[in-house]
C-alpha cells in the first residue's frame, strides 16, 4: 500500500481541489448574474473579498497547526490583540513600521508560549489554546480600554483598504503569505517535519525529527501569522477593535478543514486551503451583497462545512465507515454483481 | 480499564478504587477542588470581610447553575472522547423559543422545561447523527452546527428579544426563593440533576458503556458494546442538558436575544468547568460531581476576583484561562509525552 504524505505527486490535481475550484467558478458566475453590484468590471470583484481576507490569513497559520494534528483556538484572540497593539502604538503617534513589527512580535510571543506549553508539557493543544485564547482576549480588551484606538495614518489604512494596480493590497498580502506557506509546507525541511509529525508523531520521533522543536516552531508561526491578520484587520476597520479577531476563528477553521486538511494531521495541501478561502469569502460576500444578514452567511458556511465533510468522509476508505460510505460500498458491490450476472 | 492504561504508559501513583486510603482520597479531583475552594473563600474573606455572607455564597452557587447544566451534558460527550462546541447556540435557541412562548402565550414553567429539553434533544440528535452516523470528527461537526444553530437562533428572533418573562419563571432564578431554608430552589434542582447524572454514569449499564467507549472504543466494541449507539446517545443527552440550561438561563436573567449563549461563550465555560472538575478530553475519565464542582469553582473564582479583590471584569476571561491551565498542569494524567515529561522520566531512571 502506498501512502502519500502531505503534498503527494505534484503534477496531479486532486479530486477535492477540482471540486473546490468548480464550486468557486460556479459561485462567481451565479453571483455575477444574480447581483449587478457583484461583478464590478473584474477589479470590483477582487475588492469584494477584502473583508474576508484577515480570515484567510488566519487560516494559513491554522493550516500549519492542523497539519501537525493540533489546533490553535487562540489565533483569533491573538489577531485581536495584535490589532489593538498596532492601534494603540499608532494612536500614540508611533512609527508605522515599528508599530506593525511590535504587534506581530507580541502575537508571535503568545504563539511561542502556546508552543512551549504544548511541546514541553505535552498538554493537548485544544486545552492550552483554549486557555490562552481567554488570556489573550483579556489583554486585548483591557489594552483597548473604553474607546478603542482609531483614525490611523492613510499609509497604514491602505494595507486594509488600498489597491495596487487594481488589486487590493490585503489580497496581495494574503497571496504572498499563502505562497510562502505553500512553499514552506511542500518544499522545505520544516514542512516535511511538520507534516510527518502530524502523520505519526512517534514515527517522526523515531526517525530523528525533533517533534518538540517542530511544534514550538509551528505554534510560533501560527501566532506570527495571526499577528499579520490582526494588523490587516486594524487597517481594514481603521480601528483597533478588541472583538475583531475572535469571530474569525470559526470561519478560518472552516476554510482549513474544507480545504481538505485532515483535522488529525498529516494530510492536506495549502493550495486547496486557498481555494477554500476564496470559495467561502466570495460566498459570504455574495450573500451579504444580496441582502442576507451576516448570521445567515455564517449559517451557510456551517452547512457547507458539514455537507462538504460528510461527502468527503464518505468517499474515504476507513476501517470504520460512515453510513453513507457503507451504503456506497453496498451499492457498488451490487452493481458489480449485477453486471457479472449479465455477462 | 485500569489495566489498559497501565500497560500503555507508566502511571506514577497507582489508583485503586478499593480501600479508601487517605492518599487516594486526597488524589481525587473533587476533594482537591473543594480544598482549593475553601482556601479561596478564606483568602477572599481576609481581603474583604463582607465576602463570607449568605448572600454572596448563594449567589456564587446560583450563578454557576447555567454552566452546571451545560457542563453535565458536556461530561457525557467528553467521556466518550468527544467535544460539543454547539451547546452555546442550543442553549440560546432554547432560551429564545421558550422565552417567546412564555412571554406571548404564557407557557407554564414545567411545560417550558419540557419544551427546552425537547428543543435540545432535536438539536443534540443533529450533532449525534453527524458524529455517530456520518463519522465527522466531533470538533468539526459541532463547529459546523455551532454556525447553523447560531444562524437559526438569529432567524427565529428576527431582531426581537425576550424581555417580559412571566414571574413564575424569574422567581425560580433568585436566591430568596427557597423550599429548604437558606438553599435556593434552583440550586436544589441543580444538585438533584447532578446526583441523578452521577448515579446513571456510575451504576447503570449505559453509564459504564459511556466510560468504556471513551476509554478505548475498539475494546468496548469488541466486548459487545454498541459504540455507535452510545456515542449517539451521549450527544443527544448533551443537547437535552443544553436545552434545559436555556430555561435555567431564562429564570436567571428573564431575558434572551439572538446572541444569548454564544456571546458569553457558554460552550467554552462548560468545557472549562468539566476540565477543572477532572473530566479528560481524552475520554473515559471524569464525573458528574466533578463537573458540578468545576462550575461552582469557576463562579466562586470570578466572584472572588470581582468582589473581594476588585479586579475589573475584563480580566475574568484571563482568570478562566489560567484556571484551565492550572487544572490541566496539576493533572499528571493529562500530560502525554512532552519533552519535560520524558526528561523527568529519564532522570528518574538514571538516578534511581
Amino acid at each position: 500500500m502506498t501512502t502519500t504524505i502531505g503534498v503527494g505527486p505534484r503534477s496531479r490535481i486532486s479530486a477535492w481541489g477540482a471540486v473546490l475550484a468548480a464550486l468557486l467558478v460556479a459561485e462567481l458566475i451565479y453571483f455575477s448574474i444574480t447581483n449587478r453590484n457583484f461583478f464590478g468590471g473584474g477589479t470590483g470583484m477582487l475588492t469584494q473579498i477584502e473583508l474576508f481576507l484577515p480570515t484567510g490569513i488566519l487560516a494559513m497559520g491554522l493550516a500549519l497547526v492542523i497539519l501537525t494534528g493540533n489546533i490553535d483556538l487562540s489565533s483569533g484572540a491573538i489577531a485581536s490583540l495584535s490589532s489593538v497593539v498596532v492601534g494603540t502604538r499608532l494612536a500614540a503617534g508611533g512609527n508605522v513600521v515599528v508599530a506593525i513589527v511590535t504587534a506581530i512580535l507580541v502575537a508571535g510571543a503568545i504563539g511561542l508560549i502556546n508552543g512551549l506549553i504544548v511541546a514541553l508539557l505535552g498538554i493537548d493543544s485544544l486545552l492550552v489554546t483554549l486557555a490562552t485564547q481567554f488570556i489573550a482576549s483579556s489583554f486585548a480588551v483591557s489594552l483597548a480600554g473604553d474607546s478603542p484606538p482609531q483614525g490611523f495614518p492613510p499609509g497604514f489604512v491602505k494595507l486594509g483598504q488600498g489597491a495596487l494596480f487594481g488589486i487590493p493590497i490585503s489580497l496581495l498580502i494574503f497571496l504572498v503569505l499563502s505562497l510562502i506557506t505553500a512553499v514552506l509546507v511542500s518544499r522545505s525541511g520544516f514542512g516535511r517535519r511538520l507534516v510527518l509529525t502530524g502523520h505519526n508523531a512517534s514515527a517522526a520521533r523515531y526517525s530523528g525529527i525533533s517533534v518538540t522543536r517542530t511544534l514550538i516552531g509551528v505554534f510560533a508561526a501560527s501566532g506570527l501569522i495571526a499577528g499579520i491578520a490582526g494588523v490587516v484587520l486594524a487597517a481594514y476597520f481603521n480601528a483597533g477593535r478588541s472583538d475583531s479577531g475572535m469571530s474569525l476563528l470559526l470561519p478560518a477553521i472552516t476554510c482549513v478543514v474544507l480545504g481538505g486538511v485532515d483535522i488529525f494531521g498529516g494530510k492536506g495541501r495549502i493550495g486547496e486551503v486557498v481555494l477554500a478561502v476564496l470559495l467561502l469569502g466570495y460566498l459570504t460576500q455574495g450573500l451579504l451583497n444580496s441582502g442576507f444578514s451576516s448570521l445567515t452567511a455564517t449559517m451557510v458556511t456551517g452547512l457547507l462545512l458539514i455537507v462538504g465533510l460528510v461527502v468527503k468522509i464518505a468517499f474515504e476508505k476507513q476501517s470504520d465507515r460512515s453510513i453513507l460510505g457503507a451504503a456506497a460500498d453496498k451499492l457498488s458491490a451490487r452493481l458489480r454483481s449485477d453486471s457479472k450476472s449479465f455477462t | 480499564m485500569t489495566a489498559a492504561t497501565a500497560t500503555s504508559r507508566p502511571i506514577e501513583e497507582p489508583f485503586s478504587t478499593s480501600g479508601l486510603r487517605l492518599r487516594d482520597i486526597a488524589a481525587r479531583r473533587e476533594v482537591q477542588i473543594v480544598g482549593v475552594m475553601i482556601l479561596i473563600v478564606i483568602v477572599s474573606t481576609i481581603a474583604d470581610p463582607g465576602f463570607l455572607s449568605s448572600r454572596v455564597i448563594s449567589n456564587v452557587f446560583i450563578a454557576a447553575m447555567v454552566t452546571t447544566f451545560v457542563a453535565l451534558g458536556q461530561t457525557f460527550v467528553m467521556l466518550t472522547r468527544g467535544i460539543d462546541l454547539s451547546v452555546a447556540p442550543i442553549l440560546g435557541l432554547s432560551a429564545v423559543i421558550v422565552g417567546f412562548a412564555a412571554q406571548d402565550h404564557n407557557l407554564s414553567l414545567w411545560l417550558g422545561v419540557l419544551l427546552g429539553a425537547g428543543i435540545g434533544l432535536v438539536l443534540g440528535i443533529g450533532n449525534a447523527m453527524l458524529v455517530s452516523w456520518f463519522k465527522l470528527p466531533p470538533i468539526i461537526a459541532t463547529l459546523g452546527t455551532f454556525s447553523v444553530y447560531g444562524g437559526l437562533q438569529f432567524v427565529i428572533t428576527g431582531g426581537q428579544q425576550v424581555d417580559q418573562v412571566p414571574a413564575q419563571y424569574t422567581q425560580f432564578g433568585i436566591a430568596t426563593k427557597t423550599i429548604v431554608p437558606g438553599v435556593p430552589v434552583i440550586l436544589l434542582a441543580g444538585l438533584a440533576v447532578t446526583i441523578v447524572t452521577a448515579l446513571v454514569l456510575r451504576y447503570t449499564v449505559f453509564g459504564r458503556a459511556v466510560y468504556a467507549t471513551g476509554d478505548d472504543s475498539e475494546a468496548a466494541f469488541r466486548s459487545g458494546i454498541n459504540v455507535r449507539r452510545v456515542t449517539f446517545a451521549a450527544y443527544a443527552i448533551c443537547g437535552v442538558f443544553a436545552g434545559v440550561a436555556g430555561v435555567v438561563y431564562l429564570t436567571r436573567t428573564g431575558s434572551a436575544d439572538s446572541l444569548t449563549g454564544t456571546q458569553t461563550n457558554e460552550n467554552l465555560n462548560a468545557i472549562a468547568a468539566a476540565l477543572i472538575g477532572g473530566t479528560a478530553l481524552t475520554g473515559g475519565r471524569g464525573t458528574a460531581v466533578g463537573s458540578f464542582l468545576g462550575s461552582v469553582f469557576l463562579s466562586l473564582t470570578l466572584s472572588s476576583m470581582g468582589i473581594a479583590f476588585g479586579i475589573p471584569n475584563q480580566w475574568q476571561p484571563a482568570g478562566i484561562g489560567l484556571l484551565i491551565l492550572l487544572a490541566v498542569v496539576a493533572d499528571p494524567r493529562a500530560r502525554r509525552g512532552g519533552a519535560l515529561n520524558s526528561l523527568r522520566m529519564r532522570m528518574r531512571r538514571t538516578y534511581r
